[in-house]
């Protein structure tokens, strides 16, 4: 861009200083309020997924080719030592957590309480689901167990269980017949919402497979250190396991949740989408004032030769100098409050209570920010490209304004 | 290619149409050879203006022909007509019309930089306004200058590239007396010594007073085609330096 013309936006900018205070602070506030909402809607992501994932559902799952339509909890994988070494191997992995599960009631006394009971590697499993670390009473399993239990509060209540006390759990076996043992309760998890404490009744692997009589393994959880990358890691593992079993990724796991999930997102991107539209609608205002009352200008800058694309690319570097220093000013105002949203969150306890369901998934009611490396950049870039395509139709205004009748009508 | 600064052949112009319809000229028949100084006059609504609008390519002819510097203005598109008026005319206009914003040097050295001039566009800007009496204003902006003294800057952004072509519409209304002599003996002067050809619409007499050729519009016609002998002797290089800069009002 020629230096006269450079020079005619910026002083053309600066001659109507309270317009341009005005604008740049719409740009601003838009500008902030974009870095705060996506900033909240990455971390509110974040949160659902890790807590989608951690309870029960991991990142990826390799389970037996066919089980994704049947659901049948006695099917088994074809290669289960392969597939949990090759899924521990795999780079990225935090944890591979190798379970079995059963149809299974749990009876006390007169009382009983239909469960999927879960057959788990202690070890592995306190690192892959979260409700295993919210035991509050007694203990999580260990990995030298057998015979032993941990159940949700909710179970505990309906059976009327203590620590220690025994339960009896009768499934069905391999052959059809009625099997049952008797296994001791050791811990009491408290997941914060009764409908998920139902779901809690793990026992040790080996203490499944006697009781359902089916060896081997009914599926590996991975949990990712990057939960993003869940796509390219199934790619990985698929290529390394054998054809008898299949990578599942956790929104083929839980579509529920993932459509709540993105439900949400919709609506927060409807949200950023109005706040960009009243900004560009602001700007796009501002900057056709600016250039009707220059009409004259622009005619005469026509008749001197100046041909449109010229006095487009005038009118767009006033919008975008006009978008660089309302971007700064945003960056500058919500930055800050971005930063307090991420490293101290938004507390929703007193709206939501200390925890709450969503998707059939206990949600923490505080809810950090994302202030990762790319926010301020996006969010600038963002801004700047917003308030440039704002600035287009007044710009294709300028352009065609007729020379002729514009000196007519000024004069 | 003609050598002709322009030739108009029954150009008409019409604005609007049915009961809205002005015929702002009806069948100009006009050529005008390099080196001319012609004043365009006639009372109002005769179509100067239109004309004016015309020969710098600002606008089309309704019907005939219209060649300014051998080519055929309706024949040419948007950005060839601008290219045209960038590369081959100047505009001086009633009001001055100087951008604003930018100083008097500023004003000339954009309509150079258009024209793709380098770094030596500073030295054109400073050399022409120097020329004029202005080089002490350059760094004013048009709200800092009088009247006589914006228009001497619009001329000098008018002829900074040498166009061969410079048209005046009505250059000396908003001027006094002396502003408006000084401006003719400029614009006299610049055609002397560079050749250009000045085409200026004016009621003004002591501009008719300059000129070689007068033409007369009337009802959007030439109604009288004549040549004029200036009246005043052209003095204009004694009485334009930089003992008169700012001494205008």
């Amino acid at each position: 861009m020629a230096t006269a013309e450079l020079t005619y936006a910026v002083r053309s900018i600066r001659r109507n200083v309270r317009r341009t205070f005005l604008s740049v602070l719409g740009i601003a506030i838009g500008c902030s309020l974009l870095l705060i909402v996506e900033s909240f809607n990455r971390g509110k992501n974040e949160l659902f997924a890790r807590a989608g994932a951690e309870s029960g559902t991991g990142h990826l799952r390799v389970t037996p080719a066919g089980w994704r339509v049947k659901r049948d909890p006695r099917m088994r994988l074809a290669a289960p030592e392969e597939a949990l070494r090759r899924a521990r191997a795999l780079p990225g992995v935090a944890v591979a957590a190798p379970r079995i599960r059963a149809q299974a009631l749990l009876a006390m006394g007169t009382h009983v309480v239909p469960v999927e009971l879960t057959g788990v590697d202690p070890a592995a499993e306190l690192l892959a689901y979260r409700y295993a670390r919210k035991v509050t009473a007694g203990r999580w399993l260990d990995p030298g167990d057998a015979g032993t239990l941990a159940i949700g509060r909710a179970i505990a209540d309906r059976l009327g269980v203590e620590l220690g006390d025994e339960l009896l759990a009768t499934t069905v076996g391999r052959s059809g017949r009625i099997e049952s043992a008797m296994l001791r309760v050791v811990g009491i998890v408290t997941t914060g919402s009764e409908e998920l404490d139902l779901t809690v009744s793990h026992a040790p692997l080996a203490d499944l497979e006697r009781l359902t009589g089916l060896g081997g393994l009914g599926e590996v959880t991975l949990m990712l250190s990057d939960w993003r990358s869940f796509d390219a890691a199934r790619a990985a593992l698929q290529g390394r396991i054998g054809s008898g079993d299949e990578v599942l990724t956790w929104p083929e796991l839980a579509p529920d949740f993932v459509g709540h999930m993105k439900q949400d997102t919709d609506t927060s991107r409807l949200v950023t989408a109005i706040i960009l539209l009243v900004v560009l609608i602001g700007v796009a205002s501002a900057q056709l004032a600016s250039v009707l009352e220059r009409r004259r200008e622009f005619a005469v800058l026509s008749a001197l030769g100046m041909h449109g694309v010229r006095l487009v690319r005038v009118v767009l570097a006033e919008g975008v100098a006009l978008g660089l220093v309302g971007a700064l000013g945003g960056l500058a105002l919500g930055g800050p409050l971005a930063w307090l949203l991420a490293h101290r969150g938004v507390d929703f306890t007193r709206l939501l209570g200390r925890s709450y369901a969503f998707g059939g998934t206990v949600i923490d009611p505080i809810v950090y920010g994302d202030f990762g490396a790319w926010i301020l950049p996006e969010t600038f870039l963002v801004a700047v490209v917003a308030t440039t395509l704002a600035s287009l139709y007044p710009a294709w205004f300028a352009a065609r304004s007729d020379p002729a009748q514009a000196l007519r009508v000024a004069q | 290619m003609s050598d002709l600064v322009l030739e108009a052949r029954g150009v008409q112009k019409v604005f609007g149409e049915g009961r809205t319809e002005v015929r702002a000229l009806r069948a100009v028949d006009l050529v005008v050879q390099p080196g001319e100084f012609l004043a365009l006059v006639g009372p109002s609504g005769s179509g100067k203006t239109t004309f004016l609008n015309l020969a710098g390519a600002l606008d089309l002819p309704t019907a005939g022909t219209l060649s300014v510097l051998g080519r055929d203005v309706a024949s040419l598109s948007r950005r060839e007509r601008a290219e045209l008026r960038l590369r081959s005319l100047g505009f001086v206009f009633q009001a001055y019309n100087l951008v604003p914003v930018l100083s008097a040097r500023e004003n000339v050295e954009f309509v150079l930089e258009l024209q793709g001039a380098g770094r030596e566009r500073r030295r054109r800007a400073h050399a022409i306004l120097e020329e004029l009496g202005l080089a002490e204003l350059a760094d004013r902006r048009p709200a800092e200058l009088s009247g006589g003294q914006q228009q001497r800057v619009a001329v000098a952004r008018a002829v900074a590239a040498r166009p061969r072509l410079v048209l005046a519409d009505e250059p000396t209304a908003n001027l006094d007396g002396e502003n408006a002599e000084t401006l003719m003996h400029l614009m006299r002067d610049l055609r002397d010594r560079h050749g250009m050809t000045f085409l200026f619409s004016t009621h003004d007499p002591r501009v008719v007073d300059h000129a070689v050729r007068v033409v007369t519009l009337v009802d959007g016609t030439v109604a009288r085609d004549e040549p004029h002998t200036p009246e005043r002797p052209h003095e204009i290089l004694p009485r334009i330096g930089k003992a008169r800069v700012g001494a205008e009002g």
